[in-house]
């Protein structure tokens, strides 16, 4: 499984959820699998995108929010993990993708296997779930609880394609016009 | 038996409700925020106005989740104390200052006037020239008499003019931890 290949799954499935990435990696994927789709692209902000994710849930909690995070990055913010689990938004899911490096600065190894998924387990309130396959990640996506935490197995480390480097005002302008209108 | 008045609890400090007050007035749906002793009557009061409280694990998060909060419409507050915003300064440098999300501060001041504590001093000190930096406007509250006037001032620039602006909880006003 590639970057491309767990953010298309996500736009397939919920194609009409919010969705807020992390830089690097994550931003670039879901710019190529949503055709620049008017999601919220974070280019800095290193570990803080599922915090950012958490509060458009809990903002807009008819819509579906899906929050794909590097694994550097959710180290990075892993106390929002006992956040998620206080306020349980039932309307979030967080999709990391897991390569077990810091893709964006060279691809340096993590200095541990985060577990992200045993951790949310743990905490109590988020249905947890690592997959290795595409299709183990669809499933998981359409039938986990929430709020869910996805681990997703990266095999392959291609760089998705378009630039993580965003315009912030333009990316703002975007999403807030799809949070404004229509419903999940 | 005691009258009504000596068994009520003491009312908290005028410039705590009027903050709270104000931003409740001004369309302040949630506050974020990492706990404090000056903050909690202004949460408490919060509270009581209907708005949403957050208390998050760190000051940068709380930034993170305000700005989801605002990119998705909604009128959130971040309270911190001073000490807390070498945490938060990447979500505000990163995040709330380049995509313009007005984002209002409550900053509770430690490390200056009257502060025991050395370890606390340098953030304290540094506090309002880091924001300034950032392109951040700090504006003092030293009495009850500005309290109103400073925070709506705030959340206009806020929610209006799309910069994060912050009201600073200057020693002066007391409620503190030590009673000063």
């Amino acid at each position: 499984m590639k970057a491309t290949d767990v953010a298309l799954a996500i736009v397939d499935t919920y194609p009409t959820a919010l969705c807020v990435s992390s830089l690097g990696t994550a931003t670039s994927a879901l710019r190529a699998a949503s055709d620049d789709g008017p999601h919220f692209y974070l280019g800095a902000a290193m570990g803080s995108a599922l915090a950012t994710a958490m509060g458009v849930a809990e903002a807009v909690p008819g819509r579906l929010v899906v929050a794909l995070l590097g694994d550097g990055e959710l180290l990075m913010g892993a106390s929002t993990l006992w956040s998620v689990s206080a306020y349980r938004p039932g309307n979030l899911v967080a999709v990391v993708l897991s390569d077990g490096g810091y893709n964006i600065t060279g691809g340096q190894p993590l200095s541990a296997q985060p577990q992200f998924a045993a951790v949310a387990e743990a905490l109590g309130g988020i249905a947890g779930a690592r997959v290795q396959t595409e299709a183990a990640l669809r499933t998981a996506l359409r039938e986990l609880g929430r709020p869910s935490l996805i681990e997703a197995e990266l095999s392959e480390r291609a760089w998705p394609g378009p630039s993580p480097f965003v315009d912030p005002a333009r990316v703002q302008l975007a999403f807030a016009a799809n949070a404004a209108g229509g419903t999940r | 038996m005691a009258s009504s008045e000596e068994s009520e609890s003491p009312a908290a400090p005028a410039w705590q409700v009027v903050i709270a007050d104000t931003l409740a007035a001004r369309g302040v749906t949630v506050a974020a925020y990492v706990p404090d002793t000056r903050l909690q009557p202004i949460l408490s009061r919060l509270a009581d106005n209907g708005v949403c409280l957050r208390s998050l694990t760190r000051e940068e998060e709380c930034v993170g989740y305000a700005a989801g909060q605002r990119i998705a419409g909604q009128r959130p507050v971040v309270l911190m104390q001073s000490s807390g915003l070498g945490n938060a300064l990447n979500a505000i440098g990163s995040l709330a200052v380049p995509y313009r999300l007005g984002l209002p501060l409550v900053v509770s001041m430690r490390g200056t006037l009257g502060e025991a504590n050395p370890s606390q001093v340098p953030l304290g000190r540094a506090t309002t020239s880091l924001l300034g930096t950032l392109g951040i406007q700090s504006f003092s509250v030293r009495s009850d008499a500005v309290a109103e006037q400073v925070t709506a001032g705030v959340t206009t620039l806020a929610f209006e003019a799309g910069e994060c602006a912050a009201v600073i909880l200057e020693p002066e006003l007391g409620g503190g931890r030590e009673g000063n």
